[in-house]
């Protein structure tokens, strides 16, 4: 029996939907789940119909921000949610708009925010539904996570949600986790430039990997890279903060980084620097395909 | 007596929504009023930011041409320098990551969009299959596909050596294979070489067939428009311009561009001097001259006939002429050659133009001491749908304009590929 | 119990070892001497520190702990930047007055004769206790807008140095005052210097 899912948009820039679209299997997956509607992909219901009356549905998609005078269809988006929310099974918010506000949490509609969350602050409007949430952000999602959450859902697995009601299993690794520069992490190598393989983008360059939650460089990105392995730092958009100010810019005060790796002590991060700092490691400060 | 009636309509799955005013005089479109009800103020949320923060931030207009939006940002934000230097191999690089998105768009446009117009089943599958083809080969480059920032001032962040060249070649490859395979049945020498409507329409495949339907229902004259394009993305590949019907006028300036508002619509209409004009694949042909396109154009005029023609052959003809591009990288150059002064000291402004998927891109950014002041978007969706008057329409109005159904006016509508999200940013 | 017997043993051994370097100097005293002076023997002194070498290197990670555990405190204090550089000023004077040999160590033997510490003290490693909580105490008034933002060595080099000098001129009597008598006036010398424009 396929599943059924609803795919709805409040502001967002479709970036899920054609995340989502890349996964590999997708076929598989329209073997086992069927939308009563998509963005994208045909369904037997449009979108006036759905908004206008309740269509039987099993799970509830919700990308983009969330804002009280948004209309999609004709409709409130709000008042679209209240239709589906209290019959299905869950809601799963796809994206950070979605979790967290994400972007369009600043636009000028009024109170744009997250199903359940403004940045971090829970919201009133839809906290009695938190139960059936599950949290998938990401700007965009990652497909896999979406999908292998909807298969865990629809087998009735259980998940292990954080305070966010992220999955633990894909969002308690950090994305530094897996990066191809973690030896110059490691060894406090702060030599970084654009446009090299080498050097860790943490000290300067305003990556986020140490301290988000993802697994961005333990699945990959389309099968093959990730932004950090190619170069471009981690701008944390799973967390509720995305996006700060500076994307590119390393936060220190007097030397120091403001946001230090997830948990660790200041002490202890500050000490770990200290000694590596105090060696000189010659394979981490050469290019590392020479000629 | 004349029975003035109208008809409201529904646009959906042209990423977003639109609703189609119809305006019915004696049993035929007279006007058409093109509203966009939402807008998510991304103009508003890059006022004070860093300047380099647009990087991140303006692939998010849009999911399925954000990368558009991030070579527009780059280019603007550079063009702020009195003097900056990128890297050949550095401009290679964006120029195909930027081409392989135009593709997959096409791809996505005429697979779950315009195949449904003519009754026919998406074929999502295919569409998913060729999208995560060039997704991926962006992604060798660049990191992830959608949404990365990976071009910078300066150059690109990344790093590529043989293997990612190796890569994205047979990635290449594999999409024109795929594009022989279904599209157009035929040598990839043939359909650059064809010269003739009536060759094309010989072979086999998806394309052919969609056409000979769409003549089948003699529709294939219909959704002309004023027969004026224009192109303001130079590349190695695309021609800057415009052209009224086939004159073509090199010489064109962003000074001339101008934007205003609507009443009805959260959506802004563009002109240049005055005149609406049409962009995207067919302007971007005509401006190009290609020769099978002309040929569409010599019998079908700006139908949607030559749109669909144009749109659906583009993506071959940037395969191509990405390989050849890929073949020009000296992986020896700089990735990025650091700017003589950090954009963060900047007051100045500057202007990017790219051409995304469906037309030319144009953003405006003013910087003072490195924060975005103000920052303006206008996108292609714009430009074709620009709301005129019923004594001068925009371009998708005149098109749809004099037809008597309204799921042909949208068929007419979709052939422009509209994207309402880049719209009402 | 064993364990702790044994650290207190070796702190013994290391303070013995800082009073004779501070009176008798650092080449001048031997392990032989070390362990007359605590009535152990030779061989049994060895067992704790391996060498003269590795006795240095002990005592300036044990001065570091120490000064550091001191700084930790101030750290942890709910006050103000201003007033944690007086505290922190404070001590520092304090532990010269009371323990002279210890900074005195730090002064004359550890900055002065860096070829003894090269292989085992690179860098800052045997005083990172101490330089973490400057780099705290820094690093917290940057964030809270007290203090300015710059270099870290530079903010370092103001306020150690100053402290040091201070301390050595002390050591050599040049000074017509307690040490403590100037803790006031440096405190918002540093204090003055390092503050953000805002204060």
């Amino acid at each position: 029996m396929k599943t059924k899912l609803l795919w709805i948009q409040g502001l967002s820039c479709n970036g899920n939907v054609h995340s989502f679209f890349n996964y590999p299997a997708l076929e598989q997956f329209l073997e086992d789940f069927s939308f009563i509607h998509h963005p994208l992909i045909d369904s037997e219901f449009s979108l006036e119909e759905i908004v206008s009356s309740y269509h039987a549905c099993d799970i509830l998609l919700i990308e983009g921000a969330i804002a009280d005078d948004f209309m999609r269809g004709g409709k409130r988006i709000i008042d679209t949610i209240l239709l589906y929310a209290p019959y299905v099974k869950k809601i799963v918010t796809v994206g950070t708009c979605a979790t967290f506000g994400g972007i369009f949490k600043e636009s000028p509609y009024q109170n744009s925010s997250g199903f359940l969350y403004h940045e971090e602050k829970k919201s009133e409007r839809f906290a009695h539904f938190q139960d059936k949430v599950v949290s998938i952000s990401g700007c965009p999602v990652h497909p896999d996570i979406l999908v292998n959450t909807l298969y865990m859902l629809k087998e009735n697995m259980a998940l292990h949600l954080d305070s966010f009601y992220r999955p633990k299993e894909f969002f308690a690794y950090t994305v530094h986790n897996g990066c191809t520069r973690n030896e110059y992490f490691e060894y406090k190598v702060d030599n970084h430039n654009f446009g090299e393989k080498e050097g860790c983008m943490f000290y300067d360059h305003g990556c986020q990997a140490p301290f988000t939650h993802g697994s961005c460089n333990k699945i990959l990105w389309n099968e093959v890279n990730s932004k950090t392995r190619a170069g471009e730092p981690c701008h944390g958009c799973t967390e509720p903060h995305f996006p700060r100010p500076d994307l590119y810019v390393t936060k220190k005060n007097m030397g120091i980084p403001q946001y230090l790796p997830l948990d660790v002590p200041k002490r202890a991060y500050l000490t770990l620097s200290g000694v590596t700092k105090a060696f000189k490691i010659s394979r981490l400060e050469k290019k590392l395909i020479d000629e | 007596m004349n029975k003035k009636i109208k008809v409201e309509k529904l646009i959906e799955k042209v990423e977003g929504e639109a609703t189609l005013g119809f305006h019915f005089e004696k049993e035929k479109i007279s006007f058409v009023d093109i509203v966009f009800a939402s807008s998510r103020g991304i103009e508003t949320i890059l006022k004070g930011r860093a300047a380099e923060d647009a990087l991140v931030i303006n692939p998010r207009v849009c999911g399925i041409c954000g990368h558009a939006h991030l070579i527009a940002t780059v280019k603007a934000l550079e063009d702020c320098y009195p003097k900056i230097e990128i890297s050949q191999k550095a401009q290679i690089i964006r120029e195909l990551t930027l081409n392989f998105e135009l593709i997959q768009n096409h791809f996505k446009w005429f697979y779950l969009t315009l195949l449904p117009l003519l009754g026919l089943k998406q074929k999502v599958s295919l569409a998913s299959e060729i999208s995560r083809i060039m997704a991926k080969a962006i992604a060798c480059l660049a990191g992830q596909y959608p949404h990365n920032a990976y071009a910078i001032v300066g150059g690109v962040v990344s790093d590529p050596t043989a293997v990612e060249i190796v890569q994205v070649k047979n990635l290449i490859k594999e999409a024109i294979a795929f594009f022989e395979r279904y599209m157009v049945q035929a040598d990839t020498s043939f359909l650059l070489q064809c010269e003739k409507v009536e060759d094309l329409l010989a072979h086999q495949g998806d394309v052919p067939s969609l056409l000979h339907e769409v003549m089948r229902r003699e529709w294939h004259h219909l959704g002309k428009s004023f027969d004026r394009f224009i192109v303001f993305g130079q590349n190695s590949y695309f021609q800057r311009g415009k052209s009224l019907k086939t004159r073509v006028q090199p010489h064109i300036s962003e000074r001339f561009i101008e934007v205003s508002s609507n009443t009805n619509s959260l959506a802004k209409n563009v002109t240049y001097k005055h005149k609406y004009y049409e962009t995207g694949p067919l302007s971007r042909a005509m401006l190009l001259k290609i020769p099978l396109i002309k040929d569409a154009h010599r019998r079908y005029g700006d139908s949607l006939f030559s749109r669909i023609l144009a749109r659906s052959c583009e993506s071959i003809s940037l395969l191509q002429h990405s390989l050849g591009l890929l073949e020009q990288i000296d992986l020896k150059e700089p990735s990025y050659i650091e700017p003589f002064i950090s954009i963060k000291t900047l007051t100045a402004e500057g202007i990017g133009a790219v051409e995304a998927a469906r037309g030319s891109l144009v953003h405006k950014v003013v910087l003072e001491e490195g924060s975005i002041v103000s920052y303006e978007i206008i996108t292609p969706t714009q430009w074709n749908l620009s709301q005129g008057t019923k004594e001068m329409p925009g371009i998708a109005q005149q098109a749809m304009i004099g037809l008597q159904d309204t799921d042909l006016a949208e068929f007419v509508f979709k052939t422009f590929d509209v994207c309402s999200v880049c719209t009402t940013h | 119990m064993a364990r702790a017997s044994k650290e207190e043993k070796k702190t013994t051994i290391m303070l013995e070892a800082l009073k004779l370097f501070s009176k008798e100097g650092f080449y001048s005293t031997t392990i032989p001497d070390i362990a007359r002076s605590l009535g152990m023997s030779v061989g049994n002194l060895y067992n704790y520190f391996k060498s003269k070498d590795i006795l240095a290197k002990e005592i300036i990670k044990y001065i570091s702990a120490y000064l550091g555990n001191e700084l930790r405190k101030i750290n942890d204090r709910d006050i103000s930047a201003k007033e944690k550089i007086h505290n922190i000023v404070t001590i520092y004077f304090q532990t010269a007055q009371e323990q002279p040999e210890m900074i005195e160590y730090f002064l004359r033997i550890y900055l002065a004769n860096r070829e003894v510490f090269k292989d085992g003290c690179e860098g800052m490693i045997c005083v990172s206790d101490f330089v973490t909580e400057i780099m705290i105490f820094f690093e917290e008034g940057v964030r809270k807008g007290e203090l300015r933002d710059q270099d870290f060595f530079s903010a370092f080099g103001l306020f150690m140095g100053y402290l040091g000098g201070m301390v050595f001129l002390f050591g050599e009597k040049v000074l017509p005052e307690e040490l403590d008598n100037y803790v006031d006036d440096i405190s918002l010398n540093i204090y003055k210097a390092l503050k953000s424009d805002e204060n």
